[in-house]
């Protein structure tokens, strides 16, 4: 057997673990049995070791182990997978081992191959006999042989998967309690049996004691029904699980931790296990939140701005009554940005000017809402696709219907009691279409022959800002204006991270 | 209609402006106050009918309760005027609505008028398009 082969060999043998190990009945009954099977006096679990035979189970032998030279068994494996040899005398392979020539007085022998899953032979079952036997052995002992090894090497496969289970457990253990995170398991239904060290750690609870249901006293009061609501949501559907709450730590104070869970399926796609990690995530959410708060002061200070700056032109104007009229353009103008920056700026709950999300159409319809009816129904009729929208396109969307909308109320549909305007806004592919169509206003005689400010607005609102067309078309009815936009110009840096 | 009224805020040009457009509609401006405490003495030196009161003033936020304590206590009838109007979203007892800041003096004058008629009781069918109503 050249060095490279026997050096696997040695190695798969040693993945067994099986080596100096204590006698165990599985293996010492295997050898009694085919003892008895053969009616021999000595059988052997033979393992060949690096210059040494050694025995897991033997009868008739009283060692546990012998020297290399005079071993039958190691001929067996250069050989063939069984060797019978009807007596050692006459045999050229054996005639001159000390065993047969010397006192032991071997005369037969009988052996199977024990061989790894590898197909690599790491020792042998035999059988050994002090007469000879020239007949050889029965087909039946042949058999039982064969099974009984069979029966060996699988008691040592088992016996090596036990071992690395052990090992992987032990692998596991050892990476979950360095994790800087709190790792946990639970079966399929919840029932929490592990933690790992950092838990106990960072809780400072007794070993074992939030085993089972136990887990969610530890959270802070407030947040222990949304836990326990959304545990049952992912236990029940294998959905991963996330959450943050805040787990108490050993100090007693609660601290922000961020939880998540994942199921662990079988080839049947059956949940086997949940593991799941708690990570304390207080100091970043403290950064978040004293952030929030700078940025809604801040957000609040420039909102107050534009209240000053409104004030400062209507006084500024007080002195001149020539002025008054441009006064309160200028001011219904810088409301109206005013309006767009509530919209767009950062906002808690309690701060939204609205409840849900801030939407192209929520805020069109707040902006209209000076326009309603005494009785409050809308003469700007809102209709089509909603869309999201950021601060960048807040400012033109605002001035833009801001002129439309005025320049209604002065000279078109907005200036006669049974006026109104429909406002459609429509997504056509990677355009976003707004068309505002005057309806029930006074006849329109054709394109007016001088453009106002507040139209050199909105154009300059649309086609320099947003990178739209706009188009003014006079129909009789009434005008209709059509803003045809990228799609992607309301809300730019959302369309710029969805970007690949 | 003239009515006695105070206001209730911390920025000085905002205030005046108010002041001027106020005074424009023939009312009587018993004061402004830029804290919860200057309004409190305002208010028990002075026949007050209506506070336009801010939710931020210079001693915080403070406006909200300030605006409960006059309308259930000082019988005072209240409309808050501010740049927040999430704060007071739900409602305060006793108070009428809010009205958004920046606003207008048409905005201003229909939500005055609106706050006065109620006060006297009267039946008001319909109230301005500007101003969010509580209750």
């Amino acid at each position: 057997m050249n060095s490279y082969r026997e050096r696997q060999r040695l190695s798969a043998l040693r993945a067994y673990g099986i080596l100096d190990t204590e006698p165990e009945a599985a293996f010492d009954d295997i050898v009694k049995l085919i003892a008895r099977v053969f009616d021999a006096p000595i059988a052997v679990v033979n393992l060949i070791d690096e210059g040494r035979q050694w025995f897991k189970a033997e009868v008739g032998l009283g060692v546990r182990e012998t020297p290399l030279e005079t071993s039958f068994c190691a001929h067996a494996i250069l050989q063939q997978d069984r060797l019978v040899v009807p007596d050692a005398r006459t045999d050229d392979r054996f005639a001159c081992n000390p065993l047969v020539t010397g006192e032991s007085g071997l005369r037969f022998y009988a052996g199977e191959l024990l061989k790894s899953e590898e197909g690599l032979p790491i020792g042998t079952l035999c059988v050994l006999d002090t007469r000879a036997r020239p007949d050889g052995a029965t087909p039946i002992q042949m058999e039982t042989l064969r099974v009984l090894a069979a029966q060996v090497m699988m008691q040592l496969e088992l016996r090596r998967s036990l071992r690395m289970r052990d090992q992987s457990e032990a692998q596991f253990r050892a990476i979950a309690d360095s994790m800087p995170q709190m790792v946990w398991s639970t079966l399929p239904d919840g029932f929490h049996d592990y933690y790992n060290a950092r838990w106990y750690e960072f809780t400072g609870v007794p070993d074992g004691s939030t085993d089972g249901e136990g887990w969610n006293d530890m959270f802070h009061p407030d947040d222990q029904g949304r836990a326990w609501t959304r545990w049952r949501h992912s236990l029940t559907t294998g959905e991963p699980y996330e959450i943050e709450y805040r787990l108490r730590h050993r100090s007693g104070v609660y601290r922000w931790t961020l939880g998540r869970a994942m199921p662990i399926r079988n080839e049947q796609g059956e949940i086997v296990r949940w593991f799941g990690t708690c990570t304390d995530i207080d100091e970043l959410k403290r950064m978040e939140q004293s952030k929030e708060l700078l940025s809604q002061e801040l957000s609040h200070r420039i909102k107050n701005i534009f209240a000053v700056i409104s004030a400062l032109i209507a006084l500024s104007a007080r002195r001149h009554p020539e002025a008054k009229e441009f006064a309160g353009s200028v001011r219904t103008r810088i409301n109206a940005l005013a309006r767009a920056h509530e919209f767009v700026r950062p906002h808690t709950e309690t701060s939204r000017p609205t409840v849900g999300t801030m939407t192209l159409h929520a805020f069109l319809s707040d902006l209209f809402k000076a326009y309603a009816m005494a009785d409050g129904t809308d003469r700007v009729r809102l209709t089509g696709d909603d869309a999201v929208f950021d601060d960048q396109a807040a400012t033109s969307v605002a001035l833009l219907f801001h002129e439309l909308a005025t320049n209604a109320a002065k000279y078109g549909a907005l200036s006669t009691e049974a006026g109104f305007v429909d406002l459609e806004t429509r997504k056509a592919g990677d355009r976003f279409i707004l068309t505002w169509r005057e309806q029930g206003g006074p006849p329109v005689a054709g394109v007016p022959e001088r453009t106002g400010f507040g139209s050199a607005l909105a154009t300059l609102s649309v086609e320099g800002q947003l990178g739209g067309r706009l188009e003014r078309n006079w129909d009789a009815g009434g005008l209709c204006v059509v803003a045809d936009l990228p799609a992607t110009a309301l809300s730019r840096r959302l369309a710029a991270r969805n970007v690949p | 209609m003239t009515a006695r009224i105070l206001i209730i805020e911390d920025e000085a040009l905002v205030a005046m402006e108010m002041r001027f457009v106020l005074e424009d509609l023939g009312h009587e401006v018993v004061g402004t106050a830029a804290d919860a405490k200057s309004a409190l003495d305002l208010v028990k030196e002075n026949d007050v009918d209506l506070a336009l009161v801010d939710i931020h003033l210079s001693d915080g936020p403070t406006g909200v309760d300030l605006g409960r304590e006059l309308a259930t206590h000082m019988g005072v009838t209240v409309l808050y005027m501010t740049a927040n109007p999430g704060m007071v979203r739900d409602g305060v007892e006793g108070t009428l609505g809010v009205l958004s800041k920046p606003t207008d003096e048409h905005s201003m004058q229909t939500a005055v008028d609106y706050a006065l008629r109620r006060r006297e009781g009267r039946t008001i069918e319909y109230a301005p398009p500007g101003l969010q109503l509580f209750g």
